[in-house]
């Protein structure tokens, strides 16, 4: 059955950036500004018909190559509330010009439809047309600062990266092929080495979207060069897409523990992990810390995976959720911070506290909750996460992770320690912070403390996605 | 009415009303603090006519559903062990409110973090859902790492990051063992008093397991040889309120945690332990002493004297009998208001000296008489000089402990000497000898301070010659723990 209505959506989303692409032509240029507004409605509004068809049963079923079901709907949402609060924040981004609104606008509105197959794709040609749309749309919005020379390098990187781990995802299709005479993904096929193979590179190729070691080095150069909300764009949706294919086929088609996979997900959870937490402790730049933080969070989110019980799949998502609100925070308030110093060194954060300490609470409870410290919401997620890895008798998993997270408090307090403990320069006033700018620090700080304080409707919602079709 | 939420969550409010105010308006502010911390106090205090001495089980109890996909629950309760714990947060939060009046640089944020860390310690001592309990505990983390970090000493930014990390690596392994006891428990449960029933069927490897996790959160916050080395620095560095709130009460979250949940859902690793506990008890009691004896800081002093004098609450704990039992709890107590007296009596002199060296001093006796006489007695009190106080307790202490270990409670009771040559030297250097021209303009103790110490000193001689009203209040609560 081709079913292509299930994947109204991404035409949508296709369709929107298309209609961006072409009225930026009829536009004068004092209006390009409203591109912005026009894409971040479009996005938008993909979201609530998504929310509306959430108890639909004609909105899922299966396709030739795509499934639409709970579990992916959920991670569909969360990519369409990234993607419209991402270009929020853009509006009070003043770096970009506002000439290539329409590229902008449009390049995001793709990249945001490519995650959105990624997740419902059943065959991996299909996601690998997905992953390429992804790739080569966010090279772009990550070079988009072509005057900046930090843009274009770390354009630069992510793009050679991304050849090569495209190359890498390929190849270990075409091993999948050899095994299985296709490429559909099919369930109890016999363990046999060719497919092992094939799956650890498509892992691979994988692990370079989620930035999972030994595929992250691309991570901090391209996040540091990157307009900001491009940033926090590829932080969150690239890598919560990753993990929710990664989740299809590492929980239901190829359930790690027939294939002998675990081991090898546990170790790349714990050295993401390691890597991106300690990395963390000698960087200077904001964006940088923050991009080891994702790597870290990755690590995080991995365990999940590698445990593969129900518990740790529901844990990836209520982690998911919760690091949107979170992992947007703190990029929104660094954004601010940015902009009216013009620089994301940590000393631009001096004495924060005494010039808007609204904000700087805000971004400390964003990062108490990305160092996982109750009340907030990342305490939850990870609770929820580590308790499957006890559960399922990992102690190893959940070890690595307290530690890591007691190790990652360091260098997010370094942060509010720069906000709280140093004067301000002198002659600073309170930081300006643009309305749309405000507005997603003010979702993501709610969001934060409220799902930390109740997290009973995130769970029960999360149950309710995690039966997955066949 | 719920007391128990009212008295735990009255802070937060004034937290939140002191966010929304303008930070010029130090008074309103001040006002805000008082006025949320005095309402934890008096709903405290309404319930202690309430309270049934009598009862054994939880009292005041408040349960609601909070996360039941998980099977977590909003449950409060408090019993003989830790209703007078209730008592002396609220007490000495207020008591450091009065001392906190001398901060002049950034009042508001210097309340709203004060109140939130009042949440943290109250929640502490009345959560009987294990989650819950967590999340209160690691409150109390983050409002200490700022209110060390921006009013703190010259060292306070290092002091407060290794306080934070220091303790957060203790209280992730008890959350892992929280974890564990959840996923062993049918059907999952967080809730204590359903553990405590229900521990009786683990295998003692698991209870031995899950306690050594516990144990080493909880040790830290004791904090328990080798786990002290956090302390000395955070007391030093800290300003005098929040060193009298970190001795006073945030040292107790350890010891209560050992009684309220190692000993009563993982007693088989809590017997098995026992025996290094009274080495630990030991170590505590006179290295305690011996470092504090090595000090020339007064307040470095004072700090090393919490470690000694948290070793006769774990010696207590440690002798398995009733008067240890009580005595421990008793001990905290006691502790409680004897180092905040001493903390604050420490910063009335260096406010006006801006120095702690003992050395500095001398004759001061005949300039602040006044001062000398509340030093002079918080000291005997600390020491344990019949008639005061630390006295009762301590004497509980070894008394409940010398059944079972003959020998430590003897090296222990050697312990005091130390401890009283100490406080001895000090009160010597201090007060006595030749008056140090230098100080001739020492003013005496001013009544801000004075309304601080005097609730403290009246309550170290009331507890000294009546002990029987507090120990009134956890006799059936420790004949229960005990299974009698």
């Amino acid at each position: 059955m081709l079913n292509l209505g299930l994947l109204l959506p991404v035409f949508a989303l296709a369709g929107g950036a298309l209609f961006l692409m072409f009225i930026d032509l009829l536009l004068p240029s004092t209006k390009f500004r409203r591109l912005y507004h026009l894409a971040w409605i479009f996005s938008l509004s993909v979201l609530v018909l998504q929310i509306a068809a959430l108890g639909n049963p004609a909105s899922r079923g299966s396709g030739t190559l795509w499934i639409a079901d709970s579990f992916g709907s959920f991670i569909q949402l969360i990519i369409l509330f990234t993607t419209t609060l991402c270009l929020l924040s853009t509006l009070d981004y003043r770096a970009l010009p506002d000439r290539y609104a329409g590229t902008y606008c449009a390049l995001m509105l793709l990249s945001a439809a490519g995650l959105l197959i990624l997740i419902s794709a059943t065959d991996l040609l299909l996601a690998f047309i997905a992953l390429e749309l992804v790739s080569i749309s966010s090279f772009v919005l990550a070079g988009f600062e072509r005057k900046h020379p930090k843009s274009n390098e770390g354009a630069m990187k992510y793009f050679l990266f991304g050849a090569f781990s495209s190359a890498l995802f390929i190849y270990g299709v075409s091993f999948y092929y050899g095994a299985t005479g296709g490429t559909q993904l099919i369930t109890g096929v016999a363990p046999s080495p060719l497919l092992i193979l094939g799956l650890v590179l498509i892992l691979l190729g994988f692990a370079f979207k989620a930035s999972i070691a030994p595929m992250h080095f691309w991570v901090p150069d391209a996040y540091e060069g990157a307009p900001t909300p491009v940033t926090t764009f590829l932080s969150i949706a690239p890598k919560i897409a990753t993990f929710g294919a990664l989740m299809r086929m590492f929980g239901i088609v190829f359930p790690a523990s027939s294939y002998d996979l675990q081991g090898l997900l546990g170790l790349l959870a714990i050295l993401t992990m390691t890597i991106g937490n300690f990395t963390a402790f000698f960087q200077n730049d904001v964006k940088r810390i923050l991009a080891y933080s994702s790597i870290a969070q990755a690590g995080y989110l991995l365990i999940g995976v590698a445990v593969g019980t129900l518990r740790g799949t529901e844990g990836v998502l209520i982690y998911s959720f919760v690091y949107v609100a979170m992992n947007i925070g703190a990029f929104a308030v660094a954004q601010a911070v940015g902009e009216a110093s013009g620089s994301y060194c940590l000393d631009s954060f001096n004495g924060l506290g005494q010039r808007s300490l609204g904000i700087s609470l805000g971004m400390t409870f964003c990062l108490l909750s990305l160092a996982g410290i109750p009340p907030m919401a990342g305490f939850m997620g990870k609770l929820y996460i580590f308790s499957s890895a006890v559960e399922s008798g990992r102690w190893w998993l959940a070890v690595a992770g307290v530690v890591n997270s007691v190790a990652s408090a360091y260098f997010y307090f370094r942060i509010a320690h720069r906000m709280f403990f140093r004067a301000p320069d002198n002659d600073s006033g309170p930081l300006i912070v643009g309305p749309y700018l405000y507005g997603g620090i003010a979702v993501a700080v709610v969001g934060v403390l409220l799902f930390g304080l109740n997290p009973e409707p995130l769970i029960a919602g999360v149950r309710a996605s995690t039966p997955l079709l066949p | 009415m719920p007391m128990l939420s009212l008295i735990v969550w009255a802070p937060l409010a004034g937290a939140l009303i002191v966010l929304m105010l303008p930070k010029e308006k130090v008074k309103t502010i001040q006002g805000v603090g008082f006025l949320a911390a005095g309402v934890s106090l008096l709903a405290s205090l309404a319930l202690i006519p309430q309270f049934d001495r009598s009862l054994a089980s939880m009292q005041f109890v408040e349960k609601w559903s909070w996360i039941p996909s998980l099977n977590i629950s909003y449950f409060l309760g408090v019993d003989g062990l830790s209703f007078p714990l209730v008592l002396l947060t609220t007490f000495m939060s207020v008591i450091a409110l009065i001392g906190s009046l001398g901060i002049s640089h950034r009042v508001k944020e210097y309340f709203f973090w004060f109140l939130a860390l009042e949440v943290g310690m109250l929640g502490v001592f009345m959560a009987l859902d294990l989650v819950l309990f967590y999340v209160f505990w690691e409150i109390t983390l983050v409002p200490m790492y700022f209110l060390i970090g921006i009013w703190g000493g010259p060292r306070k930014e290092f002091a407060a990051i290794k306080f934070f990390l220091y303790t957060l690596s203790g209280s992730v392994f008890m959350l892992l063992g929280i974890l564990a006891m959840y996923f062993r428990s049918a059907p999952h449960t967080f809730d204590m008093l359903e553990l405590m029933r229900q521990q009786s069927s683990w295998d003692p490897r698991f209870q031995i397991l899950v306690f050594l996790g516990l144990y080493f959160g909880l040790s830290i916050k004791i904090p328990a040889f080798p786990f002290h080395t956090w302390l000395p620095l955070a007391h030093v560095e800290a300003p005098t309120p929040i060193s009298v709130i970190l001795a006073a009460v945030l040292l107790k979250m350890g010891v209560y945690g050992l009684l309220r949940i190692t000993y009563q859902i993982t007693p088989q690793g809590f017997a098995w332990f026992l025996p290094a506990l009274v080495v630990i008890a030991t170590i505590n009691i006179v290295y305690g002493a011996l470092c504090a004896l090595a000090q020339t800081d007064m307040k470095k002093m004072v700090a090393y004297s919490s470690v000694n004098h948290m070793g006769y609450c774990l010696l207590g704990i440690a002798g398995m009998s009733a008067p240890g039992f009580s005595g421990a709890i008793l001990q905290m107590i006691n502790h409680g208001i004897i180092a905040g007296a001493l903390f604050l009596l420490v910063g009335v002199i260096y406010d006006r000296a801006h120095t702690r060296e003992l050395s500095a001093f001398g004759g001061l006796a005949v300039k602040v008489p006044v001062y000398a006489g509340l030093m002079s007695l918080t000291c005997f009190a600390s020491l344990g000089l019949p008639g005061l106080s630390g006295f009762i307790s301590e004497f509980l202490c070894f008394l409940g402990a010398f059944q079972q270990w003959k020998w430590a409670t003897t090296i222990s009771v050697l312990g005091i000497i130390a401890t009283a040559a100490f406080f001895l030297r000090a009160l010597q250097k201090i007060f006595l000898g030749p008056l140090n021209e230098k100080w001739r303009d020492l003013d005496d103790i001013n009544p801000r301070e004075l309304a601080s110490l005097l609730p403290l000193v009246a309550i170290m001689i009331w507890f000294g010659v009546a002990p029987s009203w507090p120990l009134n209040l956890m006799n059936a609560t420790v004949a229960h723990l005990l299974g009698k």
